[in-house]
């Protein structure tokens, strides 16, 4: 008997070695580019690296000088905001019907839209959107990137809808309620998590989304995934500028990927999963 | 209620169901179906340096054929796609057993967990190119000190592919976890006990239950992998674009600049066609093999 217990002890004491293993390898690249983006100029690119140091602001504050990062990050802002929102109004009466019709084409359609590699549309984009005169625009931004977030809107939903009885449809029915209205005031309000969890989801891969701002932006409407060339510039020297702006462009999704890590696995595997 | 009037709300239910589509649908046509046809149009045009077009037939596509740098592309796609997808498999499967039994798992942790493959490509490609930097980088500096020869990782054509599954792999190997962690957590617990009663050793349990119970689920996050490791992109192109030389021109790459850097739209076309072929080849492929392995 106790034979049995040091073994199954010992099977644990494993088990955490290996996960605190898996979280260092997990975490230290991080951490090292968190670290970095603190260092004092001299110590970023000393070597052997160094780990003790005293931190300084100093590469954030040359960042916000030498770069326009600040309105890198409002184009990002207003590109992530509006595509998600487009992402939204479209997709979410989509996911309630499909859910309600049982007819699937539309989710798919999207679905499949998104596992196509993004430069096939981009050409043809590229092409007609100089025509209209719409390269560098907002609005051509905001419509490529909601290309991304509206299957994650959809299929992060479909499983919501899907979990509301019928009946509590089939009464508002029978009480005459309009398809429109039954979505309105008594689906929402019961997708509401669903809803935030998609949007969060939505927002964090159009902030991520790198190609389409690649061709579609301008100097004046860059996002900041776009801009991260601009960064990197020339030669090693600039280290400690490059590690702050990556430490501030990934903080936004991490901390909203955070809020939601409890529901997170199922809405990011577009529901091939139950999480 | 009478008949008619029946129908009357159900033809009316349905028309409402199709407007509550309509948006979704009309944008996904205008966004991604018609530019879709325009590229396979484009597909068939040659453009001359004066921006003049002329039908060209299939001289795109018999052109693609003969171009070593496709076959190369094709090579190096192929290369860093088995490479990255059997080394995310293999560590996020053996990550979901370590997580599985850890029980109880803080919320801190689990956002831990998830920050590699919620931050930006972009971003975890700056900062590796910071830590791979061959004369510079923390990781020389690890491997010297563990007396080990340093490497020239992204600089380096040879290692260049497999760098880049190693950093690929860093960043979605907890997306791997965390999916076959689901896997593991809606198995029947009494498939093990039957095991334990039967005295089986924890490697046998493995191996002749849990893997095989698991495989649909492993083939779904390989479906998920594969698609975004055949057009792999942004993390190649924040550190080599392409290079050195053309180590890394992966055909989403080359592709891309055939299309914006050299302007041949119509090559570039037949090109990304080719690529959106071969992704929906590979999703359909293991799609089978999902029906093949569910139980």
């Amino acid at each position: 008997m106790t034979d049995a217990v040091n073994t199954d002890r010992w099977i644990r004491w494993l088990n955490l070695v290996q996960l605190v293993l898996a979280g260092v390898i997990i975490m230290t690249p991080t951490v090292w580019m968190v670290l970095s983006s603190f260092k004092p100029s001299f110590e970023v690119t000393a070597y052997p690296p160094t780990l003790i140091f005293t931190p300084t602001l100093d590469n954030y504050v040359e960042l916000t000088k030498t770069t326009p990062f600040l309105s890198y990050a409002l184009n990002s802002l207003i590109v992530t905001v509006g595509s998600t929102a487009l992402g939204l109004l479209f997709g979410i009466p989509a996911a309630f019907a499909v859910s309600w019709t049982r007819i699937s084409w539309p989710a798919i359609l999207t679905l499949a839209a998104r596992m196509a590699p993004g430069t096939l549309f981009l050409l043809p984009w590229y092409v007609m959107f100089r025509q209209v005169g719409m390269i560098g625009s907002y609005t051509a931004l905001i419509l490529s990137h909601a290309v991304i977030t509206l299957p994650i809107v959809i299929w992060v939903l479909l499983p919501s809808f899907d979990a509301i009885p019928r009946s509590v449809f089939e009464a508002a029915q029978v009480d005459g309620c309009s398809v429109t209205r039954i979505l309105w005031r008594i689906a929402l309000p019961l997708v509401a998590s669903g809803i935030a969890v998609s949007a969060i989801l939505a927002f964090v891969f159009s902030w991520n989304y790198f190609l389409f701002a690649l061709v579609l932006s301008n100097g004046d409407t860059k996002t900041l995934i776009a801009a991260a060339f601009n960064f990197i510039g020339e030669g090693s020297t600039q280290w400690g500028a490059l590690m702050a702006a990556a430490t501030l462009i990934a903080l936004p999704p991490l901390v909203l990927a955070a809020l939601v890590q409890r529901w997170l696995v199922s809405g990011l595997t577009l529901g091939a999963v139950k999480g | 209620m009478s008949d008619t009037a029946a129908t009357l709300t159900q033809d009316r239910q349905k028309l409402e169901m199709a407007a509550l589509s309509a948006p979704a649908v009309i944008f996904t046509i205008a966004m991604i179906a018609f530019p879709v046809v325009y590229t396979i149009w484009l597909g068939f045009q040659t453009f001359s340096s004066t921006g003049k077009q002329t039908f060209a037939g299939l001289a795109n596509y018999t052109k693609l054929m003969s171009d070593v740098e496709f076959w190369h592309g094709l090579w190096i796609t192929i290369a860093l796609f088995v490479l990255s997808l059997v080394l995310q498999l293999v560590f996020g499967v053996w990550l979901a057993l370590v997580l599985f039994h850890a029980k109880r798992l803080p919320g801190i942790v689990r956002s831990l967990f998830i920050s590699p493959f919620m931050m930006p490509p972009v971003v975890a490609g700056m900062m590796w190119l910071v830590i791979l930097d061959p004369s510079l980088g923390a990781a020389n500096y690890i491997l010297q000190s563990l007396g080990l020869p340093p490497s020239d990782w992204l600089a380096s054509p040879t290692w260049v592919i497999p760098t880049v599954a190693l950093i690929d792999s860093w960043q979605w190997t907890p997306y791997v976890a965390l999916i076959v962690l689901g896997g593991l957590q809606s198995l029947p617990p009494s498939v093990y006990e039957a095991a334990q009663i039967d005295g089986a050793s924890a490697f046998k349990t493995f191996q002749r239950i849990t893997l095989p119970l698991l495989l649909p689920t492993i083939v779904t996050a390989a479906i998920l992998r594969s698609v975004d490791l055949l057009r792999f992109f942004d993390i190649i192109y924040i550190t080599t674009q392409g290079g050195p030389g053309n180590a890394s021109n992966t055909l989403n790459i080359y592709g891309f600049r055939v299309g914006f850097e050299f302007f041949n739209i119509g090559y570039a076309s037949a090109l990304m066609l080719t690529l959106t072929a071969i992704v929906f080849g590979a999703v359909l492929a293991f799609n089978r093999l999902r029906g093949a392995v569910a139980w």
